[in-house]
């Protein structure tokens, strides 16, 4: 399966973002869980992820906690997430 | 008072030279190895060196831990305050780790160790606060308990306000029995000393280069004395 563009800038900005030692774009595959499985994510990470989704693209996720749950499941709802909603 | 013993130590600083103590890290970047790799992204060096330490120290991970830093992490903070003053948003993870009890609290998640922490923060007299900490914890039944002292540079734009420090970080095992190749901490009043004791003060004391240390604003002095059989 190939990787779209804006998966792999989302790649990036995830490993720049929260500063993920010895991780690659290679290593998160955009169908593993982002958070707790797969990558290993934490609650913090989730908001400095919102935080990041709001500066590069203009998204203000609502604060109910089901529909943020299914945007960050992994990286491909998150790049629907970007795809659908972007200001910028 | 109760008596107060050194049991072991562990240091960590780039700045001086180890003179073949294996007690004392001089590497520029510490390894954090203690802590998982997720957590210790968001640690700086001095976190880094301080949870690897307290890990060789206690790897029971049963001991209360006492961290004292003058000045914390100044730079991550004073970049967050510019950042304010830019109307920009502040991070989360940077916020959390810019508080003075971050690097014991990532210690505790990674380590599993549930035992009482401190944070202390005392204008030049760290050092003499730890002590009259660990005092009390002692008279209260501990029979040791870790003791943190670190400090890096002040950032540039208070460096004037402050006197001059390097990274370094200390930290002890101190108990009120004389276990192992222990040292009789022995205390004194109004001592000789002229400026605030930093981390590197302590190291330099431990590795024998002085005898005394003193803590001029509490007017207290310290020295270590071979337990008497």
């Amino acid at each position: 399966m190939t990787t779209t563009a804006l998966e792999q800038e989302l790649k990036e900005m995830i490993i720049e973002t929260l500063e993920l030692e010895d991780v690659t774009p290679e290593d998160i595959d955009p169908n593993e869980p982002l958070f707790v499985e797969g990558l290993g994510l934490d609650s913090i990470d989730a908001l400095e992820l919102g935080l990041a989704l709001q500066k590069r693209y203009g998204i203000t996720l609502e604060s109910e906690a089901e529909s943020s749950r299914q945007h960050f499941a992994n990286l491909k709802s998150l790049a629907a997430l970007v795809e659908s909603r972007r200001q910028k | 008072m109760t008596d107060l013993y050194l049991q072991d130590w562990r240091a960590w600083t780039p700045h001086r030279e180890a003179d073949g103590e294996s007690r004392l890290d001089t590497q520029d970047k510490p390894a954090g190895k203690a802590v998982p790799a997720m957590l210790r992204r968001r640690l700086n060096l001095i976190g880094r060196a301080v949870c690897d330490m307290l890990a060789a120290l206690d790897p029971e991970t049963n001991r209360i831990v006492l961290h004292a830093s003058r000045h914390g992490d100044g730079e991550r903070t004073l970049e967050m305050l510019y950042g304010l003053n830019e109307g920009d948003p502040l991070s989360p993870a940077r916020f959390g780790l810019s508080v003075h009890n971050a690097t014991a609290g990532v210690y505790s998640i990674a380590s599993g160790n549930r035992c009482s922490q401190q944070a202390i923060a005392a204008s030049g007299s760290e050092w003499a606060a730890l002590i009259a900490e660990a005092h009390g914890y002692l008279a209260d039944g501990q029979s040791s308990l870790l003791l943190v002292f670190s400090d890096q540079p002040v950032p540039q734009r208070f460096a004037a306000y402050a006197p001059a420090s390097l990274s370094a970080a200390v930290t002890l095992q101190v108990g009120s029995q004389p276990v192992g190749d222990a040292q009789r901490l022995v205390e004194t009043m109004n001592p000789a000393g002229d400026s605030p004791l930093q981390p590197l003060d302590i190291i330099d004391w431990l590795m024998g280069n002085r005898r005394r240390i003193a803590c001029p604003i509490s007017r207290r002095g310290w020295q270590l004395e071979p337990v008497r059989s």
